[in-house]
């Protein structure tokens, strides 16, 4: 626990609303430490396998640039990760020129925003009206962030979210208008190459849309660096779908083999409106995907996806929390995985449905395939059904390829390895399919594939 | 929203008709637990060194122990001190025969629809070893099973009798240190029965048990031990009911089943303690411990359990597959009403190969009730080509009840294939609108559809049974309608 609780200074302490909000989170982190095995919602996901101790916290990158004078950086040293424009050093191992660099060739269209080592990196990308992007601090000063930040995440219950609520800094604050409709993905890319370094940083995304706008964003979390490099990535993301609006979320965690990625994201959706999520999760020694979906409102419409694939010694978790407020509102969600190595994929799925939340409909599957004999799926998809008038069911299977799909393949000429992958992407397919976006499931297969 | 239903007259409140209590003097231990309890308790049934020492072992260990909170149960915290540990129908010699038994406790037995005399006149049907409070007071057909080697009496005969047998596989299934409940039964367990069928044998007869809550504020400590040697087969059936009151019991019980190469147990079980008056005052707290453990290869183990009683149900009869090729299974129906809860399920562990396991369980929740369905289905690194199907449906009556579904499922090995599924729903206005157009008045028509919905459990209860429990779940049902 002393590991995670480091005394830096942030960016932001003479805002009272926000240094009050920060306060509470590290109250809220401190009463509830690091969750233990005993812990129900991380039972499966062993919170000592994050090895939290010996990680270290940059210093705000806000506080240095007011310090250093904007804009000129002289500090020479090798390994700068300032991105000024200003930077002389000319040194090996200096990144500030290569910003231009963090911009990635998509093969679709995408309005892309940057974050280096959990640190923004100031490109702004041209976006069309109503539509308004911003970092997290530029959204607290000018009070945009007041009545969104916060407003979603339970700290009782969350003791990395209130980690993060008690460091955050570091973020995006993406707002629509009413009846905006984008035109084109966000991503927000995060670049991990922290070499030698243990780094923890915290993330924290506020995304708006309000009645009737529609958007999609893209998350990629990206490693760049050194192979085994160990890093602790800690993402909230809160989700605000007002009336009517539908939200598209994709996300692809390729984190390095070594590192941690837990993330949350928190959605609240309102009448009418509608949130499509899809997470496929290949990277990372613990990564844990965390959803709850709040549908407050009649009508209110949720689909949480997933897809995970993984060798080696990871342990990959998904899990979602659909609370059912309203009459008649939906959800849906089909989660399938691959675990080969001696990776252990974990899945906690819950369907919440309050008292006179009659006529909704929630579905949940869940599907695993295990390719080693060291390989482990541990699931529990749960049903809290407190009305009588309703359409739920679970499902939950594991089992391995089928030996005469692969014999049959093999007989007409496919090898062995060439057919396994076949069925791997098939089975998969299922799910990845779910993504509306033809061109972001196209990339998606890829990126399973690769 | 839900259509208006036409409503029905709430009956539920005067539906325990098992309610009364025989008024017999007892023979009561002073209230509270300590080590002082425990000798007495020891001494008191002649206990072996051995025995007493494993209780106090157990006592030690239950005092470092918690109360469990993770289940879905909302109850008073129960004061483990003001409960009796002993109670015992005052006799100074055993009983020889039926006719030495204690007037009322035989009355009592009557009332409950089991007349012993009547069970002894129909000879070789069902053999009973009923259980009042905490001491056996007679047991029928004892000698036509020993002439086959079939060992069926109280444990405390039995540690008496065999003491090699029960200090073997005693404790072996669930130890003390298993869980908080256990480990206090096992400090503190007065009375059960104990079966042993010797290899070979088939036991020509169902064995039954009924047992009965009397005598205010005691708590009932039941450990029943069942050894089925290899190639052997016994069928058993376990019924309770328990008079009303408005103080909370407490039962703590605890069941162990060892079976053994090709042997095959099957364990019937029909629950209707007192669930408590319609405000959910009152009622028996029911936290039982059943393990049944696959020794032997090809072995097979049978739960089957009909729960309608209780105000708090935490029971999962468990199914240990360590023998290659064995076989567990599970059905369960389970029904609450007014202000019932039940936290109930199975768990499944596969450790042998080829092992196969089957959950059906249904649950129907009625009234201000709430039921949680908590099962675990675990397959170890060893456990090749593992084979488990669970089923969990739930069906919810009124607008006010809840129904809950919690599977775990950890899957260690490749070749296993586990499958889970779950549904919940209610009775639809279609299927009711159909019957009442018939002729089937409402209650009827739900009590129909009830017992079509439970079917696939009930058929695997004995026929003695079947009938019992298909009544018990009208009964339990009444006025839950509207």
């Amino acid at each position: 626990m002393a590991g995670l609780i480091q005394n830096i200074a942030l960016f932001g302490e003479n805002i009272p609303w926000f240094q009050g909000l920060r306060e509470k989170g590290l109250e809220a982190f401190k009463h509830q430490g690091v969750p233990t095995a005993k812990t129900e919602a991380w039972k499966y996901t062993k919170p000592r396998d994050l090895n939290a101790d010996d990680f270290v916290m940059n210093e705000s990158n806000f506080l240095l640039e007011l310090a250093e004078e904007k804009a000129e950086c002289h500090c020479h040293e090798k390994s700068c990760h300032c991105h000024e424009d200003g930077c002389h050093c000319h040194e090996e191992g200096c990144h500030c020129q290569d910003e231009i660099n963090v911009l990635v060739d998509l093969p679709f269209e995408a309005y892309q925003l940057h974050f280096y080592n959990g640190q923004f990196v100031p490109i702004y990308p041209p976006l069309p009206r109503g539509v308004e992007v911003m970092t997290l601090m530029e959204a607290v000063l000018n009070q945009e962030a007041k009545n969104y930040l916060g407003k979603l995440v339970d700290l009782a219950n969350y003791p990395f979210a209130a980690l993060n609520t008690a460091y955050m800094e570091e973020g995006s604050f993406i707002r629509l208008d009413k009846n905006t409709k984008l035109d084109k993905p966000i991503i927000i890319v995060n670049h991990s190459e922290t070499g030698e370094q243990n780094l923890f940083y915290n993330l924290r995304n506020v995304v708006v849309l309000e009645a009737g706008a529609e958007a999609e964003i893209v998350e990629w979390y990206k490693y760049a660096g050194a192979e085994k490099s160990r890093y602790f990535a800690n993402i909230v993301n809160e989700i605000f779908v007002a009336r009517g609006a539908k939200l598209k979320h994709y996300k692809l965690q390729n984190e390095a083999f070594k590192a941690n990625h837990l993330a949350l994201n928190m959605v609240n959706i309102k009448e009418g409106g509608k949130y499509e999520a899809f997470c496929l999760q290949r990277g990372a020694n613990i990564g844990r995907n965390e959803t709850k979906v709040i549908l407050t409102e009649e009508q209110a419409e949720a689909e949480v996806n997933a897809a995970y694939i993984m060798h080696g010694w990871a342990t990959l978790d998904t899990t979602t929390d659909i609370e059912h407020l309203a009459e008649n509102t939906i959800s849906h969600q089909l989660v399938k995985g691959v675990v080969g190595g001696d990776a252990k994929g974990v899945f906690q799925g819950k369907i919440h449905i309050a008292k006179h939340a009659v006529k909704t409909e929630g579905t949940q599957l869940h599907k695993a395939l295990l390719l080693t004999d060291t390989a482990e799926i541990d699931v529990k998809p749960e049903l809290e059904i407190f009305a009588d008038d309703v359409k739920c069911s679970h499902g939950a299977a594991s089992g391995e390829l089928d030996e005469e799909t692969l014999f049959y393949m093999q007989s007409r000429g496919i090898g062995r390895e060439e057919a396994k992958q076949i069925l791997i992407d098939a089975y998969l397919d299922d799910a990845v399919n779910k993504i509306a976006d033809s061109e972001v499931r196209d990339w998606f297969k890829e990126m399973i594939k690769a | 929203m839900a259509k208006e239903k036409p409503e029905i007259a709430d009956e539920s409140g005067d539906k325990y008709k098992y309610g009364f209590v025989t008024d017999i003097a007892a023979d009561t231990a002073p209230k509270g637990l300590n080590e002082d309890i425990i000798r007495l308790i020891s001494a008191k049934k002649g206990e072996p060194e051995w025995l007493l020492e494993w209780r106090l072992k157990a006592f030690e260990f239950w005092q470092t122990m918690t109360e469990p909170t993770w289940a879905k149960l909302k109850y008073d915290k129960i004061d483990y001190q003001d409960l009796y540990y002993y109670s015992a129908p005052k006799q100074k010699v055993p009983p020889k025969s039926l006719d030495e038994v204690d007037k009322e406790l035989l009355k009592t037995y009557e009332k409950l629809g089991i007349p012993l005399k009547e069970q002894e006149a129909l000879a070789g049907v069902v053999a009973v070893d009923a259980v009042f409070d905490s001491v056996s007071v007679a047991t029928t057909y004892r000698a036509k099973l020993a002439e086959m080697g079939i060992i069926f009496c109280s444990i405390s005969e039995a540690i008496k009798e065999h003491p090699d047998l029960v200090q073997k596989y005693l404790g072996s299934v669930v130890p003390y240190t298993d869980n908080f409940f256990a480990c206090l039964n096992s400090a503190v367990f007065t009375d059960g029965s104990f079966v042993y069928i010797p290899k070979g044998v088939r036991c020509p007869m169902e064995l039954s048990t009924y047992f009965r809550i009397n005598a205010k504020n005691t708590g009932q400590f039941e450990r029943t031990l069942i050894v089925a040697e290899d190639d052997s087969y016994v069928s058993y059936l376990e019924g309770c009911t328990a008079p009303q009151r408005d103080e909370n019991q407490l039962h703590a019980a605890i069941v162990e089943i060892v079976v053994l190469k090709n042997a095959e147990v099957k364990y019937s079980t029909v629950q209707n303690w007192y669930p408590g008056d319609k405000d959910g005052k009152g009622g028996v707290y029911n936290f039982v411990t059943k393990r049944a453990a696959c020794r032997g290869e090809n072995s097979k183990i049978s739960w089957t359990q009909v729960e309608t009683g209780s105000a708090v149900t935490w029971k999962y009869p468990s199914c240990v597959l360590q023998g290659d090729n064995s076989v567990g299974e599970f059905y369960s129906v389970a029904i609450t009403n007014n202000h019932q809860q039940a936290d109930t399920g199975t768990k499944m562990i596969h450790i042998g190969k080829n092992t196969s396991s089957k959950i059906i369980s249904k649950g129907i929740s009625a009234g201000f009730s709430n039921q949680t369905y908590r099962g675990l289905v675990r397959v170890a690194p060893n456990a090749k080509g593992a084979r488990n199907y669970s089923q969990c449906d739930s069906l919810l009556i009124g607008e006010n009840c809840g129904s809950h579904t919690v599977p775990y499922i950890e899957n260690r090995n490749k070749t296993a294939v586990i499958e889970h599924e779950a549904t919940t729903s209610k009775i639809s206005d279609e299927q009711l609108f159909y019957c009442m157009q018939r002729g089937i008045g409402e209650e009827e028509a739900v009590s129909l559809i009830v017992n079509g919905f439970c079917k696939e459990v009930m058929q695997h209860l004995p026929m003695e049974f079947a009938i019992e429990a298909a009544k018990l779940i009208n009964i339990s049902l009444e006025g839950s309608v509207g």
